[in-house]
């Protein structure tokens, strides 16, 4: 026996359970896509009839471009932000970096519905502390709920934050990996910090870069307990993104046809997004 | 080799003999289990999940062997749950189906006749003290689905000692512009001009959307918020001035905060709590719970006011219908809980200790005393409006999401400054294609 075929026998059973685990319900989920779905259960074929429906939903394409905004907004501040927070966290003293880090963590390692209710709690109304620090600055009261684009910035600022410590966890094991000799030849040749981080530091962490942009993107395109727990869709449509499009089909609407034909279509995205991740490692490599 | 395997798995059956032999009760019965679906934790701590735990742990008393498990769900997501589970063979022994997909819940033939169970055991006064339109809901073609163990009536919520302090008496509100009278007379500003008190709160967010004052002024009006084939029914006359009036609370008389826009009905308990509003749009179910944070006695409910014709206006009713799921295995233990659980004993249990408004009428007669005392009158307010001034959705077709979408045309006006006609006729095409009418 060849020890490549040996290597696939070993990983068979693993790779036939993530297959089931993973497809199955995807498969299940499309087959039950081709039926007319009443009371939960699948009765007539229709063939593509939900996804047909779906399409012809005018509101699907102003979701489709909220989501495309609210997540590319999310992944883009979100590694600006974990990207100098972690070059600062690694210039700092052992303990003080090991405190900071423990800080940026919390709001990643918290329930999603806890940070998020905790945000509204501060924003949400005329006796939230947000509210009461601006009007002791003598600005007055804001509502950014109440405001369809204040709405979708505390959406974005919520999920920025929520997801920041993973992303400057994984920058930071990044810096880590990076020979100090690097940093010392450089200064010796005259380069400065900016040179030091843009031409030395940057290309060096383009892999952690890229798994967290694809983790984030992936992580915050399929988000539904934010929205709906923050701003509830609204004001009007103004945060209401793919993801809790499909809950609200499910399970307000009760429309399981239309809803599992919304996820599969957003699986078929996740999977192009991995695949293009894959892609980008291998050029990488 | 074999000998050898043969010989451990011999000790081991043994040995899973013996321990499955331990494991039986001493008195030898088999324990009876049934599984319940519902949104109460019986470990909970709220009025209602303590009266859950009260009514498992005493039917559990009185049959010996029954063991009642309660899988706490999510409440929006649990009926739709129990459907898919219903066709995949899994579903509970009892579920708890809301009245939005309750007509869904019948028509799958997934909830089983409770006449056949016990219904029909009973006497004609027993079936007399269930009359009403929640039985009604649950009785198709001379079958019983379901009994309904929480009835809830979506009102006014007040505080009671500042309705008394302003000198209001909210009996005596029975018009829409009493009403607005009242809440500008218990809206309160500072010296500066800020307002520290609003006199009515509202909630407008689509997450868990209560139905908010327009629907009872537009069913006054017309009756009904559907067509007869599932068809909304919003952008009529009586809904535009019903959304006018609602959102005019905000926009022109001044008594509800703008924030009512992104309100839920958790804001607004919050706010209600910390003494920032003085009446909101609430559920008699939860007044329980408000009156656990501010005292019983500072918190009422009245019946929505009426168009002048009419008292009052018709309010929204839900609930919780309870049935016994038709896979079931455990039907006969199931039937004997629900009959328990909806049964003078449990519903004296839901509304003592709970807070719930009672659903029998002997329970009305037998706590009398109960209902007089300070905090209580909220109970006979609601049991007279369900009786008299109350809406039930139809179950002929599903309504999911005609309160979101109401809330949301409201959010338009208030928000995005929509005419409320125009935010209506969104509304109701929205509505309409999710619904495939």
């Amino acid at each position: 026996m060849r020890p490549s075929a040996t290597a696939y026998i070993y990983i068979a059973p693993a790779f036939a359970l993530l297959l089931f685990v993973l497809f199955s319900p995807v498969i299940y989920g499309f087959w039950f896509t081709l039926f007319r779905i009443e009371y939960g259960a699948p009765t007539d074929f229709i063939g593509l009839g939900n996804y047909v429906r779906l399409i012809e939903d005018p509101t699907l394409l102003p979701t489709l471009s909220r989501s495309g905004v609210f997540t590319a907004a999310c992944v883009v501040f979100t590694i600006i932000i974990a990207m100098a927070l972690a070059v600062w966290i690694n210039r700092l003293p052992a303990r003080t970096a090991f405190i900071v880090q423990m800080v940026v963590i919390v709001p990643w390692i918290i329930s999603a519905v806890v940070a998020t209710l905790l945000f509204r709690w501060v924003f949400v109304n005329d006796i939230g502390v947000a509210s009461y620090i601006i009007q002791l600055m003598g600005f007055d009261a804001v509502q950014p709920l109440n405001n369809p684009t204040g709405a979708m910035v505390l959406l974005v600022a919520v999920s920025v934050w929520k997801r920041i410590g993973y992303a400057v966890l994984v920058l930071l094991a990044g810096l880590k990996s990076i020979p100090d000799d690097y940093d010392e030849a450089a200064r010796i040749d005259g380069a400065n910090n900016w040179q030091i981080f843009r031409m030395i530091t940057l290309p060096l962490l383009k892999t952690p870069l890229l798994l967290i942009a694809i983790v984030l993107t992936l992580s915050t395109f399929n988000t539904v307990e934010t929205p709906l727990v923050m701003t509830g869709g609204g004001p009007g449509d103004a945060t209401r993104i793919l993801a809790m499009d499909v809950y609200e089909r499910a399970f307000t609407n009760y429309d399981l046809g239309s809803a599992t034909a919304l996820a599969i279509i957003m699986f078929a995205g996740n999977i192009l997004l991995v695949m293009s991740y894959v892609r980008l490692a291998r050029w990488q490599a | 080799m074999t000998t050898i395997w043969s010989r451990r798995l011999r000790r081991a059956g043994s040995a899973g003999l013996l321990i499955l032999a331990a494991s039986l009760p001493v008195s030898g019965a088999m324990a009876e289990t049934i599984r319940m679906w519902t949104f109460l934790n019986p470990a909970g701590n709220a009025p209602r999940e303590k009266a859950l735990a009260e009514i498992i742990a005493k039917f559990e008393a009185a049959n010996p062997g029954a063991k009642i498990v309660v899988e706490p769900q999510v409440w929006d997501q649990m009926t739709p749950k129990f459907l898919a589970a219903s066709r995949g063979g899994n579903a509970p022994d009892v579920i708890w189906v809301i009245t939005d997909l309750l007509g869904d819940a019948i028509k799958s033939g997934s909830m089983a006749d409770l006449r056949k169970l016990f219904i029909d055991k009973w006497t004609k006064e027993q079936v007399a003290d269930y009359a009403g339109a929640y039985w009604d809901q649950c009785a198709i073609n001379g079958k019983q689905y379901c009994l309904f163990t929480s009835r809830n009536y979506i009102s006014v919520i007040y505080r009671a000692d500042l309705l008394k302090e302003a000198g209001i008496d909210p009996a005596t509100l029975t018009t829409w512009d009493k009403f607005t009278e009242a809440a500008k007379k218990l809206t309160v500003k500072d010296a500066s001009g800020t307002i520290t008190r609003w006199g009515f709160g509202q909630g407008f967010s689509e997450a868990q959307a209560d139905p908010q004052m327009m629907i009872p002024a537009t069913l006054a009006e017309q009756g009904t918020i559907f067509e007869e084939n599932g068809r909304a029914r919003f952008a009529t006359p009586a809904g535009v001035a019903g959304l006018k009036l609602q959102t005019d609370m905000i926009t022109k008389e001044g008594v509800t905060p703008k924030q009512a826009a992104t309100w839920t009905p958790d804001d607004l308990i919050e706010q209600f709590s910390a003494g920032r509003l003085a009446m909101y749009t609430g559920a008699s179910v939860r007044v329980s719970s408000v009156q656990a944070k501010i005292g019983a006695d500072k918190v009422g409910q009245m019946l929505w006011p009426g168009n002048g014709k009419k008292p009052h206006s018709p309010a929204v009713m839900a609930g919780w219908a309870v049935g016994v799921w038709s896979g079931s295995k455990n039907q006969e233990l199931a039937g004997r809980f629900l009959d328990y659980m909806t049964g003078p004993e449990g519903d004296s249990i839901w509304v003592t200790v709970g807070g719930q408004a009672p659903t029998l009428g002997t329970t009305i007669k037998s706590l009398a005393s109960y209902f007089d005392k300070p905090g209580n009158g909220y109970m006979t307010v609601t049991t007279e409006g369900a009786r008299d001034f109350g809406w039930l959705a139809p179950i002929d077709f599903g309504v999911g999401g005609y309160r979101q979408a109401l809330n949301k045309a409201a959010q338009n006006v208030v928000v995005n400054g929509m005419e409320p006609k125009a935010a209506l006729e969104e509304a109701e095409k929205e509505f309409n294609r999710r619904n495939n009418r």
